[in-house]
């Protein structure tokens, strides 16, 4: 528990898009909600059915439209819900994660994890640890005139 | 040189087509510079079969894509010219289920490299051209003023100046002796190494300096013989509406995005986007840099076994470091 005060208070809001599976990281982000686990206000929660629902082009829309960091989190290899979705995603996740700099999108605003339902405390330092990495590599400078946007959407 | 390529596919052509319902080939263009492709039904079209580094089309998208080439009379196969470049094409779709092996009979044409008919544009402005033709490493041309020449290596195609598969990899009959290969596939991504090279900002620059002058146009799409949703294709669906009608450069991103990532692990560099893109867009060089990724990890190639499952398309659960 010694983690649990340990949030930094940020200045400004960043806009962190979760995308968790509905069957660990989700319970995971909810059982750290429950043992009252402090953590960043920054991200915006997905919930989707499976990693393996997750399709990559859902991290590349959030960050080109201005998304300051994509987090997706799933169950741990070999104990996905539905046998194997994460070890799909798991591969597709780590070929945009080397694809996103050859782009120009600095691939620190992007990160895959794996937190099980019973986990509260890891997915509070997983959490808090993006946080406020998102927040020392600041607003994301997105793609052109689009990105204006997101900003008028957001603030 | 290649009039006697040119004839040996079309006696090899012709002694197959009474098996074959339709073969697809190439034929003179509207200048000398330029081939486009024929369907040869009856002996009687086989002399406007023609062989030449000018052949650029990648023809295997013609088995897939609306209105595809299919078999009036199921018991025989279709014919398909290949390069080594297109045959990987081939195999692809093999792996995909797209078609069958034993419904296609394959001529491969191993080939030293297909001539961009910018490049040479770009290199001297001719107007009226007479003839083309290839002679060991020159390209001759002439044209109104008279005759040019040009070194072959500063007219190919950028993807035959990094070829490292010019030979056909499945082929029923074999038009010509292969050809040894210009690089090793690990050498063949010098571009994509030089882009990564630069930094972030540089990078970014430069896809947004590029991608900006896209149009939208969805050619780039229309051309790869694996962009196999057709008409289905979320670029243009309204339900689920990845991308409106903005013509923001975060659009043409994420259009670029959407090609290139249904292409990972898949695409086998044919070049067909980056030849069919009227923006001069250099947009294979992004499907190399996925290709690159899944060679260093996954040690996959693309279009290479008919049997192999894409990378994407499977998982190990042995797999760690990812």
């Amino acid at each position: 528990m010694s983690g649990s005060n340990s949030v930094p208070v940020t200045e400004q809001g960043m806009k962190i898009v979760g995308f968790l599976c509905n069957w660990c990281s989700y319970g995971g982000a909810d059982t750290a909600g429950v043992c009252r686990f402090k953590q960043p206000t920054d991200l915006r929660i997905i919930r989707i059915p499976c990693t393996g629902r997750m399709d990559p082009l859902f991290a590349a829309k959030s960050l080109i439209y201005g998304a300051d960091g994509v987090l997706v989190s799933g169950c741990h290899p070999r104990d996905c819900h539905y046998a194997v979705g994460n070890l799909y995603a798991r591969r597709r996740l780590e070929v945009l994660k080397h694809f996103l700099p050859f782009m120009g999108i600095d691939p620190r605003r992007f990160h895959y994890t794996w937190v099980s339902a019973s986990e509260g405390q890891l997915w509070q330092r997983v959490v808090t640890d993006f946080s406020e990495q998102i927040h020392q590599l600041g607003p994301n400078p997105g793609i052109g005139a689009e990105s204006e946007i997101f900003e008028k959407l957001g603030n | 040189m290649f009039e006697n390529a040119t004839k040996q596919l079309r006696e090899t052509v012709e002694a197959a087509l009474p098996e074959l319902n339709t073969v697809v080939g190439w034929r003179a263009g509207y200048d000398p510079l330029h081939m486009t492709p024929v369907f040869i039904k009856n002996a009687g079209d086989l002399s406007k079969l023609e062989w030449s580094p000018f052949c650029v089309q990648n023809l295997s998208g013609y088995l897939v894509k609306d209105p595809a080439v299919r078999a009036q009379d199921p018991s025989k196969k279709i014919g398909i010219c290949v390069k080594g470049c297109d045959s990987r094409s081939l195999v692809a779709l093999i792996q995909e289920k797209f078609i069958e092996r034993n419904q296609i009979h394959v001529f491969g044409i191993p080939c030293r490299g297909t001539v961009d008919w910018r490049r040479v544009m770009k290199l001297g402005p001719l107007t009226g051209i007479q003839s083309a033709r290839v002679e060991e490493s020159r390209l001759v041309v002439e044209d109104a003023n008279g005759g040019h020449t040009f070194a072959l290596e500063d007219v190919l195609a950028r993807k035959c100046l990094r070829c490292a598969h010019p030979n056909p990899v499945i082929h029923d009959v074999l038009i010509g002796e292969p050809v040894t290969p210009r690089v090793a596939v690990e050498n063949s991504y010098g571009e994509v190494e030089r882009m990564e090279e630069q930094s972030l900002e540089d990078r970014l620059g430069f896809w947004k300096k590029e991608l900006d002058k896209c149009l939208r146009c969805y050619a780039c799409r229309n051309a790869c013989p694996l962009c196999v949703c057709q008409d289905r294709c979320i670029a243009e669906t309204r339900e689920p509406r990845w991308l409106t009608q903005r013509v923001g450069t975060s659009e043409k991103f994420l259009f670029h995005f959407i090609h290139a990532l249904h292409l990972a692990g898949r695409c086998t560099e044919c070049g067909e986007c980056e030849r069919a893109c009227p923006m001069e867009i250099p947009v294979t060089l992004i499907k190399e840099k996925l290709n690159k990724i899944t060679l260093e990890l996954m040690s996959y190639e693309a279009g290479m076994d008919p049997e192999a499952v894409p990378p994407l398309l499977t998982f190990n659960p042995g797999e760690t470091g990812l």
